[in-house]
């Protein structure tokens, strides 16, 4: 609760910031106000309260998760100052982030339909104009134009489904549905099935699972390098936190509903995103089927609908953001320098710089999930729990999608070490701060998973 | 305190990250004191938890390091008599040999490299005998295995040395695998690997069971390759590729003594099998005579110090197999001050003899090389056994034990040790004494070692001299301080014979041994102080017995003949058949399928936000028929 105040709260500084002018106070002030706000979250561990008449619950998988979210922001803010000095208006685009971030906050914690609506919109419209914030890039426009178009079909999906279940449960409260639900003999079945299928459609849109992923790819293309970070880590991870928390505490007593259609979904996200990932050259573009695949991973935490759910949902969040930061990091230097995203922009750098070619090599070993890195554990936990409930078909494909993974993450790799491209890498200390924290923790994690596994 | 163990193995590990980061940047006085810096500070930290030890064992838990379903393995640390001795070896002896390796690797062009693995190969042991299960143990097995590897193929740019290096690292895998499989074992028959669960809980089985025989051989073919038992003992003579300083910490002093460290940790198992204590005896007794007869006639000083490690450990086998624990790690300690002195000073040898290492080619280097030939003594008369040198008491405790449980392996171990006096005398004689039988170049060079080598020498020779006694037997004192010490965490197998040598029958012993060790030395002295006891330089001029021994009795090649070659043969088929037209078809089949079905899905990514659509409201219509409808 006192998260959602501090974000807010610096949030709105910035929008003042502007006005008065003293816009180079303002990044200090936001990393102490992330910082307060990380604090605020941490104090809260193990409160377990709920607010506003009960339309927010703060509980251990809430905090975990904002913790996550505020976390991967600071470390976003430290790569991204450049972002804000090359575009008008910088201050706005603060704003814009920890708004976002607080919608993301909201959507770990609700306990309201209402809520979780209200979070995504405030993430989401926040994420709309961040898209197209490179005004002058034809990309960036149709990027937050095409985000924009399929965000708002799928939000109209989202609405409908709530109401749907409000009419079928009279109420919006999760835990009220969640009663109501469980006791059964509820007249309008199919009025409740068709909620329950449009929230998840809705969702599967934001976590941007297969076939709702279109807008993916080309959104997180044309969008500015930065602002893909933000959305394949923070966004995301908000995205599915809601999911989890959605379906899990609400609908686990209508698993017949929605539960073979998520798998079913699971397994289509993991395949497409990691089939279409191999045929590309640019690498931001691999970058994002690469999110797709891993959304499709997320999502066997949730049909897998047990206690090793949420921790292992947890590790893969936080293992994926962070070695997901630190791909995009090394991709902003890449093509800061040469000017572009493709593959042959990572040519030679294993020679010319072998300090961040280490870096990338980690954190692309962590997303295909190779030991010693976290992306294994990650992996591991996710599957195991997946086999605890008997899902060995969704095992397998998922075991497939990892296979064909490594296919393009190493092409990466054996890019950096390819020659070619004496053009020196811009390499500033700030980027190296985030290369090394993201490296000591993608190890860290894959060395001693249990840091993490045992919080929820 | 005793809390902040913890820090023992951070020290060498925080020298490694940094003299390995820092790489050629560093310059060499910085890399060298650096890392002799970090393992002085384990070395206080070690002495300071020994102090304060108050004989109740301490586990400190560090972290969840996994956990999965009903698996769970903490990182923790245990702190008890046995690890702590293991702990005071460790980074003491491993502190002399770093500032030893300071002058002896001085003028390497790898030489931060160098210090950079002797610290992680540090880290990894301190891990070994710390850890508190069987996984954080293991993880320290396998580090030790990695950096024996790379200290022993350390001048890489000789393919010899690499092929050293590989053979190790191979034998010492199938030891591994050893190991591993009897953890498996060990998790699947008690649910977990952590020490202090599975030692209470094991006194519920019966002597003999299968599963406890089963668990115990498997841990002890572990042993068999880290300690290099028969038949896994052909990599360690190789092993002498590695710089003098390495063969001295990790194939003498520490490294090699880890499965006697595993075989005692888990001795409460092993009381409870008393079939595999009786292997384990047969085969260290094996080992000690066989490698000693090897031994005999090696002509490389560094080859001879390596059978008789091989053949020390037979020793501390055979003490373990009669239930001895702490005998054996009492001469584990002792053998890690004596043979770490003799490997340092020929070490010293070989840096003034410039880089020669053949005892034939030596002689006559008392005058020049004064400290040198001072400590070698000392380091020999401690390996024969001369009383009242380290090795004397220790030696003398383990055939006193075996005396009392069996008497056909004390014959073994009487003539292997008697053995062991003829090669080590033979060793220092043609030496030190004699006539010197180099070339001019080499007369013209000798010298003595700088400080930074003759110093640890001098203090690891006062260690051999007094080391013994820590362990003076009940004949001389009421008291064995090390016996006593070690004594809560040990077993005793219930089926062996309880029963102390007499002290007449023990007094007897020593006397005699005394004795046949000074004639023995007067007619070493006369056989390899003249020139006719200096070994022929061509091996036909060798006996048929002296040539078979010499040769390391084809045991290298019988292994080439029965494993190598048939695998090579089988290798040879499955690469031309199965690899290169089965698995590299399919593999190639399978991309193409991958890479052709990426083509075909990317078309459906067109940038329309129509077809986009179009897709989206027919996956809904598609779930909600399914769900609605069926």
């Amino acid at each position: 609760m006192n998260t959602l105040l501090v974000l807010a709260g610096i949030g709105v500084f910035g929008l003042f910031s502007e006005i008065f002018r003293f816009k180079k106070a303002l990044l200090p002030v936001v990393f102490l106000g992330l910082a307060a706000a990380l604090v605020t979250t941490v104090c809260d561990w193990n409160t377990n309260v709920s607010y506003f008449n009960n339309m927010m619950k703060v509980d251990n998988f809430s905090l975990a998760f904002s913790a996550v979210m505020i976390c991967i922001t600071m470390l976003w803010f430290i790569i991204s100052p450049g972002f804000f000095t090359d575009e008008t208006s910088k201050s706005d685009h603060f704003t814009l982030i920890l708004f976002a971030l607080t919608g993301g906050v909201l959507m770990s914690s609700f306990n309201n339909m209402v809520m979780l609506f209200l979070g995504i919109e405030i993430l989401s419209i926040s994420m709309y104009i961040l898209a197209g914030s490179n005004k002058k890039s034809l990309a960036s426009n149709e990027a937050a134009f095409k985000y924009f178009l399929m965000g708002s079909f799928a939000t109209g999906f989202l609405l409908f489904g709530i109401a749907l279940i409000y009419g079928a449960t009279g109420s919006f409260d999760i835990d009220v549905i969640a009663t109501r639900l469980s006791e059964g003999n509820l007249n309008s079945s199919v009025m409740l099935f068709a909620g329950i299928l449009l929230t998840m459609i809705a969702m599967a849109f934001k976590v941007s699972a297969a076939p709702f992923h279109f807008w993916a790819p080309d959104v997180y293309q044309g969008a500015p390098t930065v602002i893909t970070a933000f959305m394949s880590t923070v966004v995301k991870t908000a995205a599915v936190a809601a999911f989890f928390r959605l379906f899990i505490h609400t609908f686990t007593s209508m698993t017949e509903v929605w539960h073979t259609a998520l798998m079913i979904i699971s397994a289509a996200t993991i395949l497409v995103g990691n089939i279409t990932a191999v045929y590309q050259t640019n690498v931001k573009r691999m970058l994002a089927y690469s999110s797709i695949a891993h959304a499709g991973y997320m999502l066997m935490a949730i049909v897998s609908m047990n206690s090793a759910a949420p921790s292992a949902l947890l590790f893969y969040v936080i293992a994926y953001s962070v070695s997901s930061i630190a791909s995009f990091t090394i991709l902003l230097m890449v093509s800061n320098s040469t000017g572009n995203d493709s593959i042959e922009s990572f040519y030679g750098l294993g020679k010319k710089n072998p300090f961040l070619a280490i870096m990338t090599l980690i954190s692309m070993l962590s997303l295909a999930g190779i030991p010693p890195t976290a992306g294994f554990f990650a992996k591991y936990y996710i599957f195991i729990a997946a086999m605890e409930n008997h899902m060995m078909p969704l095992v397998l494909i998922a075991v497939l999608g990892s296979l064909i993974g490594v296919y393009y993450y190493f092409r990466v790799i054996i890019a950096m070490f390819r020659d070619g491209n004496e053009k020196e890498i811009d390499f500033s200390g700030r980027y190296k701060l985030v290369m090394i924290i993201a490296g000591i923790l993608a190890l860290a994690l894959g060395v001693a998973p249990g840091i993490v596994t045992g919080l929820l | 305190m005793i809390q902040l163990a913890w820090l023992i193995p951070v020290f060498p590990l925080v020298g490694f990250l940094i003299t390995s980061l820092g790489g050629k940047k560093l310059p060499k006085s910085i890399s060298g004191t650096l890392a002799s810096t970090m393992v002085l500070a384990s070395f206080i930290v070690s002495l300071i938890t020994f102090i304060q030890f108050n004989g109740q064992p301490v586990t400190i838990d560090l972290f969840d390091w996994i956990s999965s379903g009903s698996l769970s393995i903490p990182f923790s640390f245990m702190i008890d008599q046995l690890s702590l001795i293991m702990l005071l070896i460790i980074t003491g002896v491993g502190f002399l040999i770093h500032v030893y390796s300071i002058g002896y690797m001085h003028g390497d062009e790898g030489f931060s490299r160098f210090f950079s693995y002797l610290n992680l190969f540090i880290f990894f042991m301190l891990l070994l005998v710390m850890g508190s299960n069987y996984i954080v143990m293991f993880t320290g097995w396998e580090g030790v295995g990695l950096c024996s590897y790379l200290l022993i193929g350390f001048w890489f740019k000789n393919p010899e040395y690499n092929k050293a290096a590989n053979k190790a690292f191979i034998m010492n895998r199938i030891g591994d695998l050893g190991f591993l499989l009897g953890i498996i074992l060990i998790y699947i028959t008690f649910g977990t690997t952590s020490f202090n669960i599975i030692f209470p809980s094991a006194g519920a089985f019966p002597n003999n069971q299968p599963v406890i025989i089963a668990i115990t051989m498997l841990l002890f073919i572990g042993a068999m390759g880290k300690s290099a038992q028969i038949p896994l003992y052909t990599w360690l003579p190789d092993a002498m590729a590695g710089p003098t300083p390495v063969s001295a910490l990790i194939h003498a002093a520490t490294m090699v003594t880890a499965g006697i460290y595993m075989v005692i940790r888990s001795n409460v198992l092993y009381s409870l099998a008393p079939a595999t204590l009786s292997v384990i005896t047969v085969i260290g007794a094996a080992t000690a005579i066989f490698s000693a007869a090897i031994a005999i006639t090696q002509t490389d000083i560094k080859k001879v110090l390596a059978y008789s490690t091989v053949s020390q450990l037979g020793y501390m086998f055979v003490a373990l197999g009669v239930g001895a624990y702490s005998t054996a790690l009492f001469h584990v300690t002792t053998h890690a001050f004596f043979k770490a002195l003799l490997f340092l000073a020929a070490g010293s040898v070989i840096h003034a003899m410039s880089g020669e290492q053949d005892i034939r080619k030596m002689g006559a280097l008392k005058k020049k090389l004064p400290i040198t030939y001072f400590v070698f003594l000392i380091g020999t008369l401690a390996i024969i056994g001369c009383p009242p040198l380290a090795g004397f008491f220790s030696k003398d405790e383990i055939l006193a034990k075996v005396y009392v449980q069996n008497k056909a392996i004390f014959g073994v171990l009487v003539i292997t040790t008697l053995m062991t006096s003829i090669y080590m005398l033979r060793l220092f004689f043609l030496t030190f004494f004699g006539s010197f039988r180099g070339t001019h170049d080499q007369e013209h060079h000798l010298h003595e070692s700088p400080k930074s080598m003759t110093i640890p020498l001098v203090i690891l020779a006062v260690l051999s001299a007094i080391g013994g006694f820590m362990g003076l037997p009940e004949v001389f004192s009421e008291h064995h301080s090390f016996n006593s010490f070690l004594e809560p965490l040990l077993t005793f197998p219930s089926s062996f014979i309880h029963e102390e040598m007499s002290h007449s029958l023990e007094w007897s012993l020593m006397i005699a041994s005394t004795i046949v060790l000074v004639i023995i030395f007067f007619i070493t002295r006369k056989a390899y102080t003249s020139s006719k006891g200096v070994p022929a330089l061509h091996e036909n001029d060798l006996s048929y017995l002296a040539k078979a021994s010499y040769n390391k009795f084809y045991i290298d090649e019988l292994y080439n003949f029965i494993i190598v070659r048939p695998l090579h043969i089988i290798s040879e088929v499955f690469y031309k058949i199965v690899d290169s037209r089965m698995i590299d078809g399919l593999v190639n089949s399978v991309n193409k399928t991958v890479v052709a079905s990426s083509r075909t899905l990317r078309m459906v990514q067109t940038g329309n936000v129509g077809f986009y659509i179009f897709a989206m409201v027919f996956g809904i219509i598609a779930i909600l028929l399914f769900n609605l409808v069926l």
